[in-house]
């Protein structure tokens, strides 16, 4: 602490009437100029204004404050505001402390007399403080000009070109043998009606050209260390059985296969078959086929046929290769975008939809295989082929179901999905398109067609023909051994329960979080909404942030988007990642928590409650004896306080909030029970 | 049952290698009905060690708390590995020392012994008065032989053993590198009946329990002293910047030293009972201990000592742990 005699300024807002409305104001100047310390006492109508902020960098110029204290709103949108008044001044900026006398005072009392009493006492209490604060200085790290990108989809495909466009080095890394992601699959998309394959397979091969872009598919991040500017991150590049620079994508392997047409295809979400080598989708970016280990004869039983794995013996490249092994690659990276996608709801969980039973009651995405040009039908729709892929019928009756897996608090689903009132009246619309007789029936709850042309696209479908019903089916099921279903449902316009028959039924699945959500979060220290997907730093103000610096979320990864949306927020993440990347430097956090290493007793507790993975236990000599102290990264502390409040000898304090500076705060506060 | 020769061997055995520096265990007290701790630093100190049921120290406590006193310039730390007897409770020590890492594994050897019981010293005594002579005592069976200097005396297990012992799960050491004697068996288990019994009270009857015990402390920090899990280099209730706690003893500064200590024991607390032993104004501190083991137990299904693998509670977070004491 620095022996200079305290000046302290107190500075009131009024917060328009958010503050003033309650709180006299004027009452709380008067109290606040009588207090220790104290040389100028004010009250404005919004400090954090101009000229708000101008009144007190006079005052610390002309008075020559060295404490400020502002009695305003809560410190999280605000103090960083102030912080730079004072620095502008040039007083150190963590000379500021804040009362929060609006959502700890005036938004939550309505009695005046008492509510003016407690934002006195708030003040009070920060004077007590502010005299012991000390100066804490900002450090700079550098930011190494590049960026990881996880996930090959729409989101960060469109957030890699971004940035690279800009002229950095970009690793994006996807888990599957293509990028595409999900949009990849769909046909059409509303509602403008786009062939999805057309607009986005001319970003697929871009990303794989960009010279600023190293594309890893197949790969997964193993691990990810260091801090915002410095993160180092290993990839692993899973074997895929061929050589990537010997692979012409001929496909001659695939048809060779001895399993060819015996394996679900992933891509096409099982209606149609693939080999054990192959390739997710023509379209696939890279074309390099890939040989699925958990299927491929020689991989799992070490022998195919008799004369040996007729793939290798096929590619007239050779570049089959059984020995390959995994690679394990490190990079260093300054930023990190977060684009993993969702997986849809498994409409199994959803049972009394018959889902698994009746193979006519079919998913959104699976119906977008089945009218795609590209799918297993050639774009035909029909329906009950066996596995050959021969027979089955045209449908005449269609029903599609809203809201499964979404707007079900059943299920824990809560939220709503956003894209399938808008998918199913697409999905509808392309059956009037190839099935002009069949005859179309939604049934919805709300049809939330919130868009930009949404409600022009929905009306256009309503007058195409397509019947919507309000009402959530109570069940459906098979009726006979012919194709037909019911759907159980009450008209909930008419209040008339009734049962409809179809011979197909589209489940409108929702968006859920992906399955390996926990892997991700533990790998980059992120939150999860209670939706369970990837909580930003701020809903309104900071959507594409995470809590840790240098992080950013684009995509349905962070909630349920539809594709202009999700390329929205990873044109933002991608602005978020370059403004770090472009400016080469980063300040880091100065309020972090700082370690006594003479009292640590080397207990890790603080290791293992730290939510950002700061603390590490380090040896250190203490006189002599080697022992363990916890030890704080300040690029990674957010100086939350956690590791505080768990240890035990009390050696490891936020700085700003270390007892001694709280105690005496807490002690103004505090009940007298005289 | 242990062999006292074996025992000694034991001890011998390992001081004598060239990695250990010092051997804890016990040696026969001057008086009463507790023996005194020993330190064995050369293979002849080892001929004084015994075991028997007046062995209630718990020899966990002198590893951790063994002072690093500062090594001089030029000269090396001794790294030696710290040698410890333990009993099964005593043992319970050692692994919760292990997960709060305040010592790696293969910094100490433990040798283990399983234990039927030991003394609690006021039962004793308010059987036999106090004893100048040292006294020997021997668990069998449901009896207790007690040896007054040549005079035999034998009374129930239940009269003489301490609490702890009574309701006893882990008679035999958790972990050991070096196992004595023969495995005991459990003869009981815990339910809680004493913490069940006092929640029966009225919260006024409780702080008149309290208020009345309290006022008794004298803050001579034995029970802190004492405790194998209290070892923190500078302790928080002793602090002067800030000072939680003035140095007076009032109900007040005794009330928040006891709960502090309590609370800080939280899923950390291994029930050896010292603190409750070498109170000199024979406060329940255990009854306090206690009821939070019972809270951990019955919360968060977690046992502190029993698992060197194990988090430690504070440290592991589930989603559906329950959270009913949020207001």
């Amino acid at each position: 602490m620095e022996s200079t005699r305290p000046k302290i300024g107190v500075y009131i807002c009024h917060c328009g009437i958010n503050i003033a409305g309650v709180v006299d104001v004027e009452a709380v100047t008067e109290y606040a100029s009588k207090l220790p310390g104290v040389v100028v006492s004010r009250n404005y109508s919004y400090m954090c204004s101009d000229p708000g902020q101008t009144l007190i960098k006079d005052d610390i110029r002309e008075k020559g404050l060295n404490r400020v204290i502002v009695a305003s709103c809560s410190p999280r949108m605000h103090e960083p505001t102030f912080r730079k008044a004072l620095a502008e001044t040039g007083l150190n900026p963590y000379y500021l402390e804040m009362a929060n006398i609006r959502e700890q005072c005036s938004w939550v009392h309505e009695d005046k007399a008492k509510a003016t009493e407690k934002a006195e006492k708030l003040v009070e209490a920060a004077v007590a403080k502010v005299l012991l604060l000390e100066a804490l200085e900002e450090k700079e790290v550098d930011v190494t000009p590049a960026c990881l990108v996880i996930g090959g989809g729409i989101a960060g495909i469109q957030a890699a070109l971004d940035i690279a466009e800009a002229g950095f080095k970009v690793y994006l890394v996807e888990k599957t043998p293509s990028v595409g992601g999900h949009m990849a699959q769909l046909d059409k998309t509303f509602p403008t009606l786009d062939c999805s394959a057309c607009i986005l397979t001319p970003k697929m091969v871009d990303v794989a050209n960009h010279p600023n872009i190293e594309l890893m598919t197949y790969s997964q991040v193993e691990s990810v260390e260091g801090y915002v500017g410095n993160f180092k991150a290993t990839v692993r590049k899973k074997a895929r059985y061929v050589d990537f620079d010997k692979c012409t994508g001929c496909g001659i392997c695939a048809e060779n296969c001895r399993l060819l047409n015996r394996i679900p295809s992933e891509f096409d979400e099982g209606i149609g078959m693939r080999s054990a080598i192959y390739l997710p989708f023509p379209q696939a970016v890279p074309a390099k086929y890939t040989i699925d280990p958990e299927r491929c004869l020689q991989l799992t039983k070490g022998k195919c046929g008799k004369e040996g794995p007729a793939c290798k013996a096929s590619c007239q490249a050779d570049a089959v290769n059984f020995d390959q092994k995994d690679e394990l690659l490190e990079i260093d990276v300054g930023t990190i975008i977060v684009a993993t996608g969702y997986d849809v709801f498994d409409a199994k969980r959803k049972h009394e939809y018959g889902y698994a039973e009746n193979p006519n009651v079919m998913t959104g995405l699976e119906f977008e295989r089945l009218v795609s040009a590209s799918g297993p039908t050639g774009g035909k729709i029909i329906v009950g082929r066996d596995k050959k892929g021969e027979g089955g019928f045209e449908p005449k009756k269609i029903a599609f179901i809203h809201c499964v897996g979404s707007r079900d608090k059943s299920l824990g689903n809560e939220y709503c999905s956003r894209v399938c009132c808008m998918y199913l009246a697409k999905q509808a619309h392309l059956i009037k398109d190839k099935l002009p007789d069949a005859e179309v029936t939604v049934f919805y709850m709300d049809v939330r067609a919130f868009g930009k042309g949404f409600e022009e696209f929905y009306d256009r479908v309503r007058r195409e023909g397509i019947r919507y019903i309000r009402g959530n089916p109570s069940e459906i099921y098979k009726k006979g051994d012919d194709h037909a279903l019911i759907v159980k449902v009450e008209d909930t316009l008419l209040g008339t329960p009734m049962e409809y028959e179809a011979d197909l039924v589209v489940l409108g699945v929702g968006l859920e979080p992906r399955q390996d959500v926990r892997e991700i979060i533990d790998l980059f220290k992120l939150s999860q909404s209670t939706d369970g997907f990837f909580l930003e730093a701020h809903p309104k103000l900071r959507p594409v942030d995470t809590a840790s610096d240098g992080i950013f979320l684009a995509g349905c990864c962070q909630g349920p988007k539809d594709i202009p949306d999700t390329v929205a927020q990873a044109k933002g993440a991608a602005s978020s990642a370059l403004t770090l990347i472009a400016r080469g430097k980063v300040k880091v956090e100065a309020q972090v928590s700082a370690v006594n290493a003479d009292e640590c007793r080397g207990c890790g507790l603080c290791v293992e409650v730290c939510p950002f993975g700061a603390i590490e236990l380090v040896e250190t000599n203490r006189q002599g004896n080697i022992v363990n102290v916890a030890s704080v990264n300040e690029a990674l502390c957010k100086g939350c306080g956690s590791c505080a409040s768990a240890c035990l000898s009390g050696a490891i304090q936020p700085k700003s909030f270390k007892d001694e500076q709280i105690l005496p705060q807490i002690a103004v506060l505090g009940v007298r029970t005289e | 049952m242990v062999d006292i020769e074996d025992l000694r061997e034991k001890a011998r055995e390992t001081i004598s290698r060239d990695d250990v520096r010092c051997v804890f265990g016990w040696k026969r007290g001057t008086y009463g009905y507790e023996s005194a701790p020993a330190v064995v630093r050369k293979p002849e100190d080892a001929d004084s060690l015994i075991f028997d049921a007046t062995c209630v120290q718990n020899p966990a406590s002198f590893v951790v708390l063994e002072e690093k006193l500062p090594v001089p310039r030029g000269k090396e730390p001794d790294t030696r590995k710290i040698a410890v007897f333990v009993k099964g409770c005593d043992s319970r020590a050692v692994v919760q020392h292990l997960v709060e890492n305040a010592y790696l594994r293969e910094n100490i050897v433990v040798l283990g012994i399983p234990c039927m019981g030991v003394i609690d010293r006021r039962k004793a005594e308010k059987l036999f008065g106090e004893s100048l002579e040292p006294v020997e005592a021997e668990c069998s069976g449901d009896k207790v032989a007690l040896n007054f200097g040549g005079e035999r005396k034998e009374v129930e297990r239940s009269d003489v053993l301490s609490e702890k012992c009574l309701r006893c799960r882990y008679p035999n050491p958790i972990l050991s590198d070096i196992m004595l004697g023969t495995e005991v068996e459990k003869r009981a288990e815990d339910e809680f009946a004493d913490v069940s019994e006092f929640e029966k009270k009225s919260a006024d009857e409780k702080w008149a329990f309290w208020e009345e015990q309290f006022s008794k402390c004298v803050r001579c920090y034995a029970c802190r002293n004492v405790c194998p899990m209290c070892y923190c280099i500078d302790c928080v209730v002793t602090k002067l910047k800030p000072q939680w706690t003035r140095r007076s003893t009032d109900i007040s500064e005794n009330t928040v030293y006891h709960i502090q200590r309590a609370w800080h024991l939280a899923g950390r607390c291994i029930e050896c009972m010292e603190c409750e032993r070498v109170c000199p104004m024979n406060i329940p501190i255990m009854t306090l201990n206690r009821k939070m083991t019972k809270e951990v137990r019955e919360m968060f299904d977690h046992e502190p000592g029993v698992d060197p693998e194990a988090k430690p509670l504070l440290a592991s977070y589930n989603p559906q742990d329950p959270e009913e004491y949020i207001l």
